[in-house]
């Protein structure tokens, strides 16, 4: 099995959409310079950001220009007219900083250094110079452990100059490592310690000479980029391979291409049609003959006429209605703004750039909040084992608040809020935790001094442990506050041993352990997580765990942020057997399985059921995933057909089988119609509830398998369940709902999914009749969403074939997983990646692997979210 | 600034109705302590100020930096060239040893143990053998430094076998429930100490929230605002943890968390923090007040209190007046033009210079007199007065004194001669209103001290002899 799950996560890579090529990486650099302009005094900032930080030459006569290069032949200043604020104050934010540059140096002999990129005020102030001392390239950065001149600096290595066209990189990360790459080489690798919150918000930036005159650089600029982040090796290599001319990559700057008019779509009209219209007027329901959820239709318009004429808002009845207030009938009309944008749309010609409207998409608003992810149980348990090796399963359980589910998983990051029991909990599972632990085994591991002494070694000895239980480096301050733990411990006359445990903990109940802190502070767009924030990410997603020893290690290195590596990594990740119990939890929480814990059927009318029963339907749909999804390594939508399930003798019996051996064991089904299939295990079917409600299955196929979006029952509506009577099955009860004018609209889009399901009971158990003799069919149809076609059915195993064939299921599917994985629902704004996500696992063999892999390469994961 | 006296009855008022009613709050009332005491009872207590005073300044007598001292001077017996060399070890700084010779009169024996016993506990062993009367704190030790690094720095009580006594209580809400209140935490049964170490866990936990939940934090509006809901729970659930009992089971409110850094924060590395004289003040005012209230209520009869730790590294700020003349703008960074360690008040103990001005270290000096002043006085005000007719002050054996008499680091010998000390009259045992040039070693004055209060334990080398001072004793 190993050998072919590695075949197939080969074959995933090999489809990875980011193989290397002469492309620049699509890092959006805060600030760049192309020097394309050809003449004039202005060099203009490139980096298509909405506040370009444009440079003027002071002396024009001092530069020449050629293609894509300008020539400084004699001292002149190229500086920012005022303080490149948004520049400093993001590298300020991500305490990362990359300044890259293709040069050519006139001579060896220019010292001071002369200055090449400087953002500064004069000689002696600055936050950072990258310059020139003769034969070596020397950069001096400001932080809170050097001086206001950004002394020491660094250099590169002797003789590392020479006066020809160089790729010359210097990056700086928040754990103070920094380097100077000459063509793609570290040439000098050091570690400048402090923070850069004292950099001066009024120093301008400048090229070729100090600000104030006096420190000139002479030679050639090709290009000057400065990044808010510290590329890593594989990134400044892919820069320096990609040559000086290369361009950015394709998703640089995603968007801009696309017209005014598809973004006005996208962005507000196909929004608000989701959200006021396609209820009504979409392929399924076209109330008055209008369907507004696909472009052709809309144009073609309605029973009343053409609901859209491009270029003519007053010939469109969707504008006339709107405008009128006569549509929507119901709810709220649309505001002043979505009107405005709705006339402006038509009267720009009506672009409609996609498929059609699908309510999924849009049923999220897109929001900029961003929530720091608290570790969910499981998480917490996996990551104390991982950690100090204790199991602290049981106590966990027992003492901290269940995480509630919202929007179909109980990860999600916005509802994972804190209460005080979670606080006592924390502390008093810091203790049991550190209880069990041999202190001094775990704290060797990091120290051989047992010293409590700050000046000595404790305060390494506290940032080596903090970089392990808090999964990175940590910075002066957290090691400053730590370390106080043990010179409390040390004045009180303590051990050793005892003020580790107690730095053990506290570091269990501080932030970076109980959330996933990563740096949310920016421009307010995305930039790219960087190699810590990955590792977080890959083993939270991948393993539900925090990253292990190798995966720190490789981030340590810079490494991950280069495609190689960071495919290498996941794919060892994904053979790990975290990856697999991960993936039961994203199934435990998708069908909510917890809920089989509360089943407690009415004894009466199911004098039968054995409590038991609910454990064993668990364990079948667990084992049933693990089966499908790791040892067959088949495409996730086949959860709906395979031929063959685990019970035990008890649910066996339960469901008419005929039970073998003892225990949960496989039963082949191939010659059991009834079953086969995610949708006849009782795990699934008791959603129903003891009546077998054809609403509440109906909306649970409609909405977690078909990804659906209904809206809720109308007010005042009785939803009662109507009961089954003698002469009147359920599914006559529905078929009247569904023909009911007022309540057909909605039914009819999910009451006839589960009339395949309607020979299953309550609680699972198959039968031709009710109990009150009423004969049950198993014929139906199935409306895709999107499409106004339903698709029919005579049997229930042709219901299960029809979902695990269809698009829409695979896409669901897609979508659960990666709402699982991120810890949060999508939004209009994710749709395109997730489209992406999509189409490459599917094409690479559409299993869970393949969905996890391709998630980890899309900017779902390897961009973060900031927030101004 | 607002500098609020704490006394017996402000304190009450502080702590609110809640507090009526109490026994123990009532005894404060309505009791003089005095009169439950048949015999004034032995009590000592070490008070030590970092950084020292230079030997020539100390000349000056109270023209100079001991100004504030002067209103007790005639309860006071201030001694000069108090020779501390032999605490010296090579390799070790001088700070630090210093530091740790300080009311042991010997060098440090490790990171966190002295050569050997501190005064005041050598006392306590010889008056309570078997232990202070119930309800009393042992040993209580308070005091701000932002010197953390070794324990000598700011510890200055210690056990017959060199241990510490007791665990610092580093702010005024430290102390005041180390006194008034019990602990009770998530660890049930456990010891006392073990206990109060966990509320050091607590506060460096607090502490991380608290970044994640100011300006500088990485963490955009909603992702803060949930750090700022827990931090509020820990809140909630250090106050329900740690809310203090009484008698009747009703909760008294702690005084509240103090502005300025505490535990790890109070020494990023030895870099030194900045702080406003205001701030420093005020904290010093509430501690000192807690520390003589707890005496006054007779909780407390040993143990010691430091004000800054030796080598201590603040970058102060502000105007500093003295008997409503100013004395000095504190602005040490920018007065020494530097930033990190560099820009502390230390440096003008390393640039000390006996023929010029030396007008900085003269303030800071100057200041730090003035607070160890105001907790004597406390001693000394008219609810210290006890059964004897003398105050708490007069009565107790309280000794002042700190860490070199000089501080430029180029000459061990002159640096550990010459160490400031002032003590008590303790009930009458030695001579006060004097200032007097002792000439003798740290070991035979503390050892005299010691045989005046009955004391068969010596300190220092059992087979070295001892020299009686004598020209202490009343």
């Amino acid at each position: 099995m190993k050998f072919k799950l590695l075949v197939m996560l080969s074959l995933v890579m090999a489809a990875a959409p980011a193989a290397w090529s002469a492309e620049r990486i699509e890092v959006q650099p805060q600030a760049l310079y192309t020097f394309d302009e050809g003449s004039g005094d202005v060099v203009h900032d490139r980096s298509g950001r909405s506040d370009p930080i444009d440079l003027k030459i002071d002396k024009s006569n001092a530069v020449s220009w050629q293609k894509g290069q300008v020539t400084i032949n004699s001292g002149t200043s190229i500086a920012s007219s005022k303080p490149p604020t948004r520049l400093i104050r993001a590298i300020q934010d991500s305490q990362e900083l990359t300044v890259e540059a293709w040069i050519a140096p006139k001579n060896t002999n220019q010292s001071g250094p002369a200055r090449i990129v400087t953002i500064s005020s004069n000689t002696s102030l600055r936050n950072f110079t990258l310059g020139q001392d003769g034969h070596k390239y020397d950069a001096r950065l400001r932080t809170t452990k050097t001086s206001s001149n950004g002394i020491p600096s660094i250099s590169s290595q002797d003789r590392s100059l020479e006066p020809r066209m160089t790729h010359v990189v210097y990056t700086h990360n928040r754990s103070g490592a920094t380097r100077i790459y000459i063509d793609g080489k570290v040439s000098s690798d050091h570690k400048v310690d402090g923070s850069l919150s004292n950099w001066d918000r009024n120093y301008r930036l400048a090229l070729a000479n100090e600000l104030s005159g006096d420190r000139p650089w002479l030679g050639s600029l090709q290009l000057v980029a400065i990044y808010d982040r510290a590329l890593s090796n594989d990134e400044v290599n892919q820069n320096y391979a990609a040559g000086v001319q290369a361009t950015a990559g394709p998703s640089s700057f995603a968007g801009l291409g696309t017209s005014a008019g598809d973004q006005l779509f996208v962005t507000q009209v196909a929004p608000l049609l989701a959200k006021s219209c396609v209820e009504c007027h979409d392929s399924a329901t076209h109330k008055g003959g209008l369907d507004l959820s696909h472009m052709k239709s809309a144009f073609a318009g309605g029973e009343s006429g053409k609901a859209v004429v491009a270029g003519k808002s007053h010939e469109s009845l969707l504008w006339d209605r709107i405008e009128s207030g006569e549509m929507p009938p119901e709810g709220e009309p649309l505001n002043s703004s979505e009107k405005t944008a709705l006339k402006k749309w038509i009267d720009a010609g009506a672009a409609w750039p996609v498929d059609f409207i699908d309510p999924a998409v849009y049923a999220m608003n897109d929001s900029d909040q961003v929530w720091v992810q608290r570790l969910t149980i499981p998480e917490y348990i996996e990551t104390v084992r991982s950690v100090t090796g204790v199991d602290i399963t049981q106590e966990a359980h027992e003492l901290l608040p269940p995480d509630l589910r919202a929007d179909g998983f109980r990860n999600t990051a916005y509802n994972l809020n804190v209460d005080l029991q979670h606080v006592e909990a924390y502390a008093k599972l810091a203790r049991i935790i550190v209880d069990r632990m041999d202190i001094g085994e775990f704290a060797k591991r990091f120290s051989s001094a047992k010293s409590l002494n700050t000046d000595a070694t404790a305060r390494k000895f506290v940032s080596a442990l903090g970089e392990w239980v808090l999964r990175g480096p940590i910075e002066d301050r957290e090691v400053t506050n730590y370390s106080g733990i043990m010179t409390s411990v040390a004045s009180s006359g303590g051990s050793y041993e005892e003020g580790v445990g107690l730095l053990i903990e506290a570091m269990l109940q501080s932030p970076r352990f109980i959330y996933r802190i990563e740096w949310q502070r920016g421009s307010g767009t995305e930039r790219s997580a960087n190699d810590y924030e990955l590792a977080s990410r890959l083993s939270y997603i991948i393993w539900g765990a925090p990253p292990d020893k190798e995966l720190l290690e490789v981030a340590k290195k810079g490494k991950l942020g280069g495609q190689q590596e960071y495919e290498n990594q996941i794919r060892r990740m994904l053979q790990d057997p975290r990856a697999r119990e991960r993936s039961k939890q994203f199934v435990i929480e998708w069908l909510n399985l917890d809920r089989l814990e509360n089943l407690r059927p009415n004894t009466d009318r199911f004098p039968k059921w054995n409590p038991e029963l609910a454990k064993d339907m668990r364990d079948e749909t667990i084992a049933y995933f693990e089966e499908v999804v790791w040892n067959q390594n088949r495409p996730l939508n086949e959860l709906f057909n395979a031929q063959y399930t685990f019970v035990t003798p008890r649910l066996a019996e339960h469901y008419g089988l005929k039970p073998q051996g003892n225990g949960q064991r496989r039963y082949d089904l191939a010659n059991v119609p009834s079953r086969g299939g995610l949708l006849t295990q009782g795990s699934v079917l008791t959603i129903g509830g003891d009546d077998a409600s054809m609403v509440t299955r109906g909306l649970f196929v409609l909405r977690d398998v078909l990804r659906g979006v209904i809206g809720a029952p109308p007010p005042g509506v009785d939803t009662t369940p109507v009961p089954a009577t003698p002469g009147t099955s359920l599914r006559k009860i529905a078929e009247h709902r569904v023909a009911n004018e007022s309540c057909g609209g909605c039914h009819k889009k999910f009451e006839p999914l589960a009339y395949g399901l309607e020979r299953y009971d309550g609680l699972g158990s198959f039968r031709m009749k009710d109990e009150y003799g009423n004969a049950l069919r198993s014929d139906g149809q199935v409306l895709i969403p999107g499409t106004g076609q339903p698709q029919k059915y005579d049997e229930s195993a042709q219901l299960m074939d029809l979902l695990a064939n269809s698009d829409r299921v695979r896409e669901t599917l897609t979508w659960k997983v990666t709402q699982f994985a991120l810890g949060r629902p999508l939004a209009a704004e994710d749709a395109p990646e997730m489209q992406r996500v999509y189409q490459q696992a599917q094409a690479a063999g559409g299993t869970y692997s393949n969905i996890i892999a391709f998630l980890c390469t899309s900017d779902l994961v390897r961009k973060v979210r900031t927030e101004k | 600034m607002s500098l609020r006296p704490m006394n017996r009855r402000t304190m009450l008022r502080c702590l609110g109705a809640a507090t009526i009613g109490l026994p123990l709050m009532e005894e404060m009332l309505i009791q003089n302590v005095s009169a439950a005491q048949a015999q004034v009872p032995v009590r000592a207590f070490n008070v030590f100020f970092g950084l020292g005073i230079p030997a020539p300044l100390q000349t000056e007598g109270f023209d100079g930096v001991l100004e504030p001292l002067a209103p007790l001077r005639k309860k006071l017996l201030i001694m000069r060239n108090v020779d501390q060399v032999r605490c010296d070890q090579r390799g070790i700084n001088a700070h630090y040893d210093g530091a740790s010779g300080a009311f042991t009169a010997e060098p440090p024996d490790g990171e966190a143990k002295s050569g050997g016993p501190s005064i005041d506990q050598v006392i306590r062993k010889t008056h309570y053998p078997s232990g202070l009367p119930q309800g009393m704190v042992p040993t209580l030790i308070g005091g701000t430094f932002f010197r953390r690094s070794r324990v000598g720095r700011y510890v200055h009580s210690y056990n017959m076998d060199g241990t510490v006594a007791a665990t610092i209580q580093e702010s005024p809400r430290a102390i005041f429930d180390r006194v008034f209140g019990t602990v009770r935490t998530a660890g049930e049964g456990e010891d006392a100490q073990r206990q109060r170490l966990r509320r050091s866990v607590l506060d460096a936990v607090v502490e991380d929230y608290r970044f994640y939940t100011s300006s500088n934090s990485p963490l955009g509006s909603s992702s803060k605002s949930r750090l700022a809901d827990h931090l509020d729970r820990i809140r909630e659930y250090e106050q329900r943890a740690y809310t203090m009992k009484n008698r009747q089971s009703q909760g008294l409110q702690l005084p509240p968390r103090s502005d300025i850094p505490h535990g790890g924060p109070a020494d990023p590395g030895g870099q030194g923090i900045d702080i406003t004289l205001e701030e420093l003040s005020n904290e010093w005012r509430l501690l000192t007040d807690i520390y003589a209230l707890a005496i006054q209520m007779d909780r407390v009869r040993f143990g010691s209190l430091t004000f800054l730790a030796a080598g201590e590294r603040i970058r102060l700020k502000g105007e500093y007046a003295y008997n409503g003349k100013k004395v000095w703008d504190f602005d040490d960074a920018n007065q020494l033009n530097a930033s990190g360690d560099k820009g502390c008040s230390h440096e003008w103990w390393h640039r000390f210079n006996e023929k010029q001005k030396n007008e900085q270290l003269r303030a800071h000096a100057h200041m730090k007199m003035r607070e160890v002043a105001h907790f004597l006085k406390r001693l000394d005000d008219k609810d210290s007065v006890e059964s004897n007719g003398r105050t708490i002050l007069e009565n107790s054996m309280i000794t002042v004194s700190t860490e070199s008499g000089d501080g430029r680091h180029n000459d061990v010998k002159r640096e550990l001669s010459g160490v400031f000390h002032a003590i008590t009259g303790a009930n009458g045992r030695f001579k006060t209103d004097q200032i007097m040039d002792v000439g003798a070693e740290g070991i035979d004055v503390y050892n005299t001290m010691l045989a005046a209060h009955g004391a068969k334990d010596r300190l220092g080398p059992d087979k070295r002899d001892s020299r009686e001072i004598g020209s202490i004793r009343a």
